[in-house]
């Protein structure tokens, strides 16, 4: 080894000395300093082995570890850095996409204001996050807990409530549609025939004031499954002593969910909110297929802000206004996660 | 537990047991109703016509002449077979490469020590919280612009370089002893291999995890295939059935017959790999 | 080093991608640069070919191919008729379509033009906010000087053409120009013993026609009428009187016709537009259904109901006997005046081969190609007592007098007229119409909010 290492270093030393000479003769600028960068490599090199080699060997753990990253991390920059980058530009351009772009400040942002439909989507899309949210959380903690005691056919039972989250949107909104259809539908039929709700005031599922509510339901009843999955993950990773512990000091069913299940699944719970806001601030698809009719237009009391940006991109060309859109979309999600997380973090202290 | 009274209060126990046991199994009953009855009432519909789909009196699940030709039907009325081809292949090389990708980085960013380490994972990791929809139009303009608008390469382009896989992953192999790793490199193994030999192996229940994921979402994708796929003959089988709604929007046995054939897929990828996935759940921190 | 690398690679892809994404436009790409100056090159060398007399064989010499852009090809049967009729005439030319599909065809359309890329020739135009936003995007070709050194009489197009110029300039030409009746189902005025609608009815004669014909009995219940729940269907019974147009800016007029309708719902005499619009009902599954006596819609509608009838796709016991009568009027305007949507063929301002596309476009809108489509049971722009007789003609068509005269149009409105901003405008009168009929708003108030917002459009 060291025999090895005495001999690459004359090598390196003898390569060294011979382009100093070069260096010495070369007249030309240019080339000079090529030679000068390739005798400094040169005897960087050799410090590598003087000093064990510990740069090079990190230069190729570099490498290696880069090696990994690059597949993934090309496609995810080309795709996804480039283009945050380039709504962030879009926001301050007015631009149709075929024409030449025209930079306009702040113009956009301060249109926002004044547009009765923006301030719709975005009082819908509010409405929405705040009453799916809490919703979503609860229903799926509670199948969590239920699912997590030791039941017959439990698989079943977790495999069916995972069911909603599996099934494509557009083929299950179609049987939402006709289940809760307002004149035909078996919902409105027992509300009529069972509850006895006079026929003119059986409800409207997916128009006027209930539109969001409807919305609302839908949500929780597809994604409860998928949240749920996350807090039986979660509750599987509380020790079983803490409830035996618990047991001992006769504490009832609500006293252990209240001092051990629940802040054992802060985390847990964190997660699933954050993730859960996100999600339904990008609420769109779910809106076009409920509340959307024939012709996927949405009137002013089911307006979301992704239909907004949508509309204003592909309908109107207005890339700009639409990025402005997307921006606010995005600060709000900003803010309710930062928020969350220094929540998480006051409780954790 | 030698007294009596503790035998009798063992017993009021046992008894308040049973009564917990059978209001869990009631309301796991009326949730489970709950989520299966639209699936059921798919099925039905999907072999009924039009006028039996809503007739409620009497309700009946199977109708007295089943009218399975609607599921021969849906394949001639669109060109299903092909959204179905087009689906399927997205799906499939998408599912691959984000698998492929996404635990190749991971394990770098989980056991390799290596320079802007953090710098390249928060990257990651704000993006996770930023809306798709927030860049959806200056990404589809950049891809219009390197000519993949209306192929099917932008959507895998689309959907094959996820953060989330890489978060998901990494939360995975991080819960793997460090140990295993390092006895592995003593024994002169190459980063490559220490991947491939031991990391792939035991990720089992992680990429069972990410594969539902990946496949679901591709799969039921709506937004981004209506904004790239234009030509009938690229379409996903989600924009297929939203137009088939859209022609025959009378046709309920038709549409539930379509519905179901998109789902059964799906259905089956998560049924072969649901065992993996609590598990799989738990151990890649997504429980946070 | 590595970190350099790094920084030098996104800096670069960042550049590109803005590059690719902005400068579109300004033909950047060496491409871009070779098409415009093939398109400086070959046009002269085309116009000198069509001002020659003998086209054909000149042309002959030299195959050419147009890239077409179309819809629903395989419910639409004109399409093929016309490339065929073309193609037939034209040895030279293949004509190839690309079907984008109808439901969001301007949409899609509007993408494919922005920026490079796109390789259409010719490009159909289904509606006028459409063509509003591709004209401004610069995306098709002023037709102005083609149609001069052409000789076309532009008047053949009954004033048509002047609703959808655009700053003294046209971009389009109307090959397909339908109207709206009122198809009613005979069978169902026969159970009914009510007489058969005429083709001068005032809306209170229509209304009162509708609640005759009409049984809410439950489970066998018939429909008077039906409104399909586009705006077009019930606002644009306030534009016939010729006095009022939808970009006035005030909808005070559309109020006795929402009121008919709402009024209509709540009795039961027509379907509510909830129930619809959960159902996303299509109007065709609408009437074939045989529980709607009658329905408002185009003309377009005629061929879809006659091949649909005799393919056995709709069943004729149920909708097979029906006749239709011209829409009716308000008190004091005379009768026959309609709503009529226009589609036109336009060129792209990226075609290599301007000349042929205009010679294909100028062709399907000509007599030739006004021909074709009436034989497809479609109304070409071009209308005339010719064409007329040969849809009327045609196998399926309703053979009493009533539907045939129903035929004839004394005014036509165009549904939307151009406008620059008729986009938005088009989409504010869309959404408060929602309003109004999901009752979420009041007529009052559904009117007064597309007054203040049409307001704010036209104020800009």
């Amino acid at each position: 080894m060291d025999a090895k290492k005495a001999a690459r270093m004359e090598k390196l030393e003898v390569e060294s000395a011979d382009l100093m000479k070069q260096i010495r003769i070369e007249m030309d600028m240019k080339k000079k300093q090529k030679l000068i960068a390739k005798r400094e490599s040169v005897q960087r090199k050799a410090t590598a082995i003087r000093n064990n080699r510990r740069i090079s060997r990190e230069a190729k753990r570099d490498l290696v570890a880069y090696s990994f990253i690059a597949p993934n991390f090309i496609g995810f920059a080309v795709f996804t850095l480039v283009p945050i980058v380039f709504a962030f530009l879009l926001a301050f351009m007015k631009w149709d996409g075929n024409n030449t772009m025209e930079f306009v400040a702040l113009n956009n942002f301060k249109r926002l204001i004044g547009d009765t439909f923006f301030v719709a989507a975005l009082k819908n899309t509010i409405i929405y996050v705040i009453g799916t949210v809490p919703l979503t959380m609860i229903a799926s903690l509670a199948l969590a807990i239920v699912l997590n005691q030791k039941i017959r056919a439990r698989g079943f039972f977790r495999t069916v409530a995972f069911f909603p989250y599996v099934a494509s949107l557009v083929a299950i909104t179609a049987v939402w549609s006709m289940i809760f259809h307002p004149s035909k539908g078996p919902i409105n039929y027992l509300l009529l025939n069972v509850f006895g709700v006079p026929q003119a005031n059986l409800p409207k599922w997916f128009g006027g004031g209930l539109v969001l509510f409807t919305l609302i339901l839908f949500s929780v009843w597809k994604y409860m499954g998928y949240y749920m999955v996350i807090y039986l993950a979660g509750l599987q990773g509380i020790s079983a002593e803490l409830y035996e512990a618990g047991s001992l000091d006769g504490a009832s069913t609500w006293q252990k969910f209240k001092f051990i299940t629940w802040p054992q699944l802060r985390a847990t719970t964190f997660f699933v909110v954050v993730m859960l806001t996100i999600n339904c601030f990008k609420v769109y698809d779910i809106a076009i297929m409920l509340a959307g009719g024939g012709d996927g237009k949405l009137s002013i009391s089911s307006t979301v802000l992704v239909y907004y940006i949508y509309q204003n991109a592909f309908n109107y060309w207005d890339l700009g206004y639409s990025s402005a859109i997307a921006m606010v979309l995005f600060v709000l999600v900003l803010i309710v996660t930062l928020i969350q997380f220094r929540y998480e973090k006051k409780l954790g202290e | 537990m030698g007294n009596n009274v503790s035998t009798k209060k063992f017993k009021s126990k046992e008894r308040n047991k049973i009564a917990g046991k059978v209001g869990v199994y009631l309301i796991l009953l009326i949730i489970t109703a709950i989520m299966i009855v639209p699936f059921l009432w798919m099925l039905s519909a999907s072999i009924k016509s039009n006028r039996e789909v809503f007739l409620m009196d009497p309700f009946v699940w199977i109708p007295e002449v089943p009218k399975w030709d609607n599921y021969i039907k849906i394949w001639t009325k669109i060109p299903l077979l092909q959204f179905v081809q087009n689906t399927v292949f997205l799906t499939i090389v998408v599912t691959f490469l984000q698998l492929l990708t996404s635990s190749f980085a991971a394990y770098s960013f989980a056991k390799l020590e290596f320079k802007h380490k953090n710098i390249l994972f928060l990257a990651y990791i704000s993006t996770i919280a930023m809306p798709w929809q927030v860049y959806m139009v200056p990404q589809f303009i950049m891809m219009r612009g390197m000519g993949l608008n209306d192929k099917l390469l932008a959507m895998i382009c689309l959907q094959a370089f996820s953060a989330f896989g890489v978060f998901l992953m990494k939360q995975f192999y991080e819960g793997i002893p460090n140990d295993l790793c390092e006895a592995a490199r003593i024994d002169g193994m190459s980063e490559y291999r220490i991947y491939l030999k031991i990391m792939l192996p035991l990720s089992k229940p992680a990429l069972s995890t990410l594969t539902i994921f990946t496949f679901v979402n591709t799969w039921n994708d709506y937004l981004g295939p209506l904004i790239y796929l234009k030509t009938e003959t690229k379409k996903t089988i989600q924009l297929g059935l939203k137009m088939f709604i859209g022609q025959y929007s009378a046709e309920y046995g038709l549409i539930m017959a379509g519905s179901v054939v998109s789902l059964v897929p799906v259905i089956l990828v998560f049924l072969c790999l649901q065992k993996y996935f609590v598990e799989g759940v738990a151990s890649t921190g997504l429980k946070g | 080093m590595k970190k350099r690398l790094l920084g030098i690679f996104l800096a670069t892809t960042m550049m590109a991608t803005l590059f690719a994404g902005c400068g579109s436009a300004a033909a950047e790409t060496p491409a871009a640069t070779t098409e415009s100056t093939a398109t400086e090159t070959t046009e002269p060398a085309a116009e000198e070919v069509a001002e020659a007399e003998d086209t054909a064989q000149a042309d002959a010499a030299e195959p050419v191919t147009l890239k077409w852009a179309i819809w629903d090809k395989d419910i639409t049967p004109y399409w093929e008729a016309l490339k065929e009729a073309y193609e037939a005439a034209n040895p030279n030319v293949t004509v190839e379509m690309t079907d984008l599909g109808s439901t969001d065809y301007m949409t899609v359309l509007a993408t494919e033009l922005s920026g490079s890329g796109s390789d259409f020739d010719v490009v159909t135009i289904k509606d006028v906010p459409g063509y509003a936003t591709l004209v401004s995007k610069n995306t098709l070709e002023p037709l102005d000087s083609y149609i001069s050194s052409a000789g076309i009489d532009l008047s053949q197009y009954g004033g048509v053409d002047k609703q959808v110029t655009v700053n003294g300039s046209l971009y389009e030409l109307p090959f397909r120009n339908d109207f709206w009746v009122v198809f009613y189902n005979k069978d169902i005025f026969d159970a009914a013993g009510v007489d058969y609608p005429t083709n001068d009815m005032t809306f209170d004669e229509y209304d009162a026609l509708a609640r005759q014909v009409a049984d809410p009995t439950f489970g066998a219940q018939v429909y008077g009428t039906h409104y399909h729940t586009w705006r077009s269907a019930v606002q644009l019974f306030g534009v016939l009187d010729g006095k009022h147009t939808i970009l006035d800016g005030n909808y005070d007029f559309f109020k006795p016709y929402y009121e008919m309708v709402l009024k209509q719902e709540d009795d039961q005499i027509c379907r509510n537009y909830a129930d619809l619009s959960a159902e996303g009902l299509h109007y065709s599954a609408a009437f074939s259904g045989g529980d709607v006596a009658m329905m408002n819609m185009g003309s377009w509608f005629i061929s879809t109901l006659m091949a649909n009838i005799a393919s056995g796709e709709y069943d004729a016991s149920l909708c097979g006997n029906w006749g239709m009568v011209k829409y009716p009027h308000a008190d004091g305007v005379e009768a026959g005046s309609t709503l009529g949507t226009i589609t036109g063929l336009a060129v792209t301002s990226v075609s290599e081969q301007k000349q042929a596309a205009f010679d294909f476009v100028n062709w399907v809108s000509s007599a030739e190609g006004a021909k074709v489509m009436a034989e497809t049971g479609n109304f070409p722009a071009l209308m005339n007592a010719e064409v007329a007789g040969i849809i009327s003609g045609l196998d399926g068509f309703p053979q009493d007098d009533t539907s045939k005269e129903a035929l004839n149009v004394s005014n036509l409105y165009l549904e939307v007229p151009y406008a620059e901003n008729v986009s938005a405008i088009n989409d504010i009168l869309d959404t408060y119409h929602k309003s109004i009929m999901n009752r979420e708003m009041t007529v009052d108030e559904g009117i007064a909010a597309m007054n203040d917002e049409v307001g704010k459009v036209l104020g800009q």
